[in-house]
């Protein structure tokens, strides 16, 4: 939207409707300016009169910019006659003005903070999409500021639209900061070397020696012999000047494009991909459907249809632990042996899903994330029909002896519903009159629970979790718990039915993640890493030659060397091969080999300097370590 | 490892394996993007994609969406074994309007509806309407304790293994428990309804669709 667009209107509206500012007329929260009222509308006098006086944008922007407040250009624009032109002008002004504060690094920064801020009431409020129960309670506790707080999206900060203009705000001042950026490496990069300076023993590495050659001989072997060797060459009459080191350029580029890349990647999988997990016990089966998972969390544009429609039978479930020593009771293994098919009425394949073994099927990743026992309960209600019998999860609470937790709920119980409550134990042990569990594993596995009858609440429709039960309008039946073995069971009292428990099973839970951006993620990652580490390793590097006929008719040729400092050395000894064999292959007598003489090291020190500045003017590091570190 | 959070949900995210982690440099940017991204992805996207919302099974929240005049996609042939152990196939009902209802007996809004649900199979039963359940995640004993209590007179297939559902993923999937689906005589999906429905709304959808010339 452009800044200020609809301003007055949002006020007049805003102003009857409230009654408040009605003095000022102004400090709507419409836009972004409405905070600096007045400086904003005193910001848009200005301006108009700026406008049509046809000044330049420039001076508009420093204008808006000492108001802090971007919407005047419009008002421009609207009031002054025969201005739109300028208007337009300031317009862009105001555009470019407000497009350079976005993809500062500063705004850059405060939107992360932001961001951070935004996500606190996402964790400190309930949420609908998380807990619509907390939600619901809330709207009860709080009557009067509940509808406030849903007005502006606290009880779904995720979706808010302030919270998506964080998020998009950042996403384009991180692309905008990056993409001029690499535009301008690639304009480097492309750059011819520059000229080759005056006095070639002036510079950190310089070297010399006479030949017979003409000196054009000389200039146009030695170009041959750098263009040969991949330097980049530049020549003019008298010198030959060469540059290397241009994936340094290439490597800086790459780290930033895979960067975006990177933030793209990450982008995608959480609009295209999703995450759902399920519960499975042993004997049962589920297909990837929505009704058939007990949490699902859907990208942006993600839609039931989309889910890949396999399905997963869990065969057996085995656990296995260490059985003594200090480790006693630490699991070794765990194997889910499950069969699979990618779709229905594809044949079944058999699977072991291990931990961080997981399947994949459809482009879906299904990682085993859990494992407890699931006793299972017959239950005969007071009319002596069999209203229940299935197995039913318990809950781990504890890890050393997997002491589990779990509720039965039995609806369709005549005369009453049934409710119960209680815990599994693996390896049931009396430790002073109070039942433990010594062992994850089942050696002697027990049941305890608590026996309730009346209404569970589930007949009016309202989602609970099938994990706890509502105790409203239940009544404790007056039956003490006691452990049950596999087989055993209970009568309740008032006639209300027996309880058996006739074995366990175990279950695993899966983890079922599809994220079309793991691998664009994980490559653009590598690429990064690739690109630092080549824009590290590689440094720019000059070489100039000169030649011209000397006094005594021979011809002199000088050749002088430049690196960038900061990178890893190695240049020295690279250089000095180099002389070597332009030397050689001139057939020349060696004059001097060596660095500048002293004196002429700061001169070098300078020269390295400017060539920091033209790589990278952002960079203050002149770090002297050529001149000093090389002392042949 | 190979821990279990402690929770009452068995699953809940904490747990999930390790991604792979690209880049030292790429971390934090992927971490604050990952937030910005994934924070919007947990949000309802529109009345078709219901979330989890802590129950531990994805309620549908009333959304109906009806295809008119025969627009609706192809119903598959559904097949299987009714919770009275009868062979059951969806193509013998053509020429019939089909009501059929995903439910399970331990879930509370298809509990909520299952009363309409009784009513509207009986009162349409003259004009060609057939209802059809679907009992997922559910024990056959909890089943027909809950078709007693409801006086539900119309058959409900057994799919444990969600065979039907994923029948109808890739045209109009059960977003949610319960969803019902109308098909009209021509064997064309006419509306689906996610969430829980009522006597009045499913009753009006069903007399239009039934209403239709086949």
């Amino acid at each position: 939207m452009p800044p200020g667009s609809g301003h007055h209107e949002a006020v007049t509206s805003e102003s009857i409707a409230t009654g408040e500012n009605a003095v000022t007329g102004v400090g709507t929260a419409e836009n972004a300016g409405g905070t600096a009222a007045a400086g904003q509308a005193a910001g848009a006098q200005a301006t108009a009169g700026q406008a049509t006086a046809g000044q330049a944008t420039g001076g508009q922007a420093t204008a808006g910019q000492a108001t802090g407040a971007p919407a005047p250009g419009r008002a421009g624009a609207k009031t002054g006659p025969g201005s739109s032109a300028g208007g337009r002008r300031a317009l862009s002004g105001w555009l470019r003005w407000a497009w350079r504060q976005l993809t500062s690094m500063r705004t850059a920064l405060v939107l992360l903070f932001l961001l951070a801020v935004a996500s606190v009431p996402g964790s400190v409020i309930p949420q609908q999409g998380i807990d619509p129960a907390a939600v619901a309670v809330y709207y009860t506790s709080h009557p009067a500021l509940a509808p406030i707080m849903a007005r502006l999206s606290l009880f779904n900060v995720f979706a808010a639209p302030w919270f998506a203009a964080i998020y998009l705000l950042l996403f384009l001042s991180l692309a905008g900061c990056v993409l001029p950026r690499t535009f301008r490496l690639v304009g480097s990069a492309r750059q011819l070397p520059p000229r080759a300076p005056r006095n070639l023993a002036r510079l950190p590495l310089a070297a010399s020696y006479r030949t017979a050659l003409t000196p054009a001989e000389a200039l146009e072997s030695a170009a041959r012999l750098l263009s040969g060797k991949r330097f980049r060459l530049r020549t003019s009459d008298g010198w030959v000047a060469a540059e290397k080191g241009y994936l340094r350029e290439v490597g800086n580029l790459l780290f930033h494009i895979a960067l975006l890349a990177l933030l793209g990647s990450v982008a995608i999988g959480g609009i295209f991909g999703y995450k759902a997990d399920r519960l499975l016990v042993s004997g049962q089966s589920f297909g990837d459907t929505v009704t058939a998972l007990d949490q699902f969390r859907p990208g942006r544009l993600v839609t039931p249809q989309d889910l890949a429609p396999f399905s997963i039978r869990l065969d057996n479930f085995t656990a296995h632990y260490i059985t003594s020593g200090s480790l006693r009771g630490e699991p070794s293994s765990f194997d889910a042996f499950i069969r699979y098919s990618g779709r229905p009425g594809a044949p079944m394949r058999a699977y072991v899903l291990r931990v961080n073994h997981p399947l994949e099927v459809d482009g879906v990743r299904v990682y085993l994330i859990g494992h407890g026992y699931a006793p299972v309960f017959r239950i005969t209600d007071g009319a002596g029909r069999v209203v229940f019998d299935s197995p039913v999860p318990f809950i781990p609470v504890e890890q050393s002896g997997l002491t589990s937790e779990g509720v039965i709920k039995v609806p369709d119980a005549d005369p009453d519903q049934l409710g119960f409550a209680g815990v599994f134990l693996p390896t049931a042990v009396d430790v002073n009159g109070r039942l433990q569990s010594a062992f994850p594993a089942a050696l002697l596995p027990r049941v305890s629970l608590v026996s309730y009858a009346g209404n569970l609440g589930l007949n009016d429709g309202q989602p609970q979790s099938v994990y706890e039960l509502d105790p409203a309008h239940l009544r404790r039946l007056p039956i003490a718990p006691r452990p049950l073995a596999p087989g055993q069971s209970m009568k309740l009292p008032d006639n209300a039915g027996t309880l058996a428990f006739t074995g366990y099973r175990q279950w695993a839970s899966l983890a079922i993640t599809y994220d079309p951006g793991q691998l664009p993620a994980l490559i653009s990652g590598i690429l990064a890493i690739a690109g630092l580490l080549l824009s590290f390793a590689v440094r720019r590097r000059r070489v100039f030659v000169r030649a011209a006929a000397g006094p005594d008719g021979a011809t002199v040729v000088h050749l002088g060397g430049l690196a960038r400092s900061d990178a890893v050395g190695g240049f020295e000894a690279e250089f000095a091969s180099l002389a070597g064999e332009i030397t050689e292959s001139h057939g020349g007598s060696r004059l001097t080999g060596t660095a500048g003489r002293p004196e002429d090291q700061q001169a070098g020190l300078d020269a390295a300097a400017a060539f920091d500045d033209q790589v990278s003017s952002a960079r203050n590091d002149r770090e002297p370590s050529l001149g000093n570190d090389e002392g042949e | 490892m190979f821990r279990l959070p402690r929770s009452p949900r068995p699953a809940a995210p904490a747990a999930r394996p390790l991604l792979h982690a690209p880049a030292a440099a790429g971390v934090v940017l992927a971490a604050v993007t990952a937030l910005a991204v994934s924070g919007c992805a947990g949000g309802p996207i529109g009345q078709d994609t219901p979330v989890s919302n802590g129950t531990n099974f994805v309620a549908g929240s009333y959304a109906s969406t009806v295809y008119a005049n025969g627009s609706g996609p192809v119903a598959p042939d559904i097949k299987g074994t009714t919770l009275a152990g009868r062979k059951f196939a969806l193509a013998a009902y053509r020429g019939d309007v089909v009501v059929l209802n995903f439910w399970g007996s331990w879930c509370p809004p298809c509990r909520a509806e299952a009363p309409a649900l009784a009513a509207l199979a009986t009162h349409f039963w003259s004009r060609g309407v057939r209802f059809i359940g679907v009992d997922i995640q559910d024990s056959p004993a909890a089943a027909e304790a809950f078709e007693r209590t409801f006086r539900i007179s119309y058959p409900s297939l057994n799919d444990p293994g969600d065979e039907v559902a994923l029948e109808f993923q890739s045209t109009v999937p059960p977003a949610g428990i319960p969803t019902t689906l109308v098909i009209n005589r021509a064997g064309r999906v006419a509306a689906r309804v996610v969430g829980q429905s009522t006597y009045s709304a499913l009753g009006r959808l069903i007399a239009d669709v039934s209403a239709e010339k086949s």
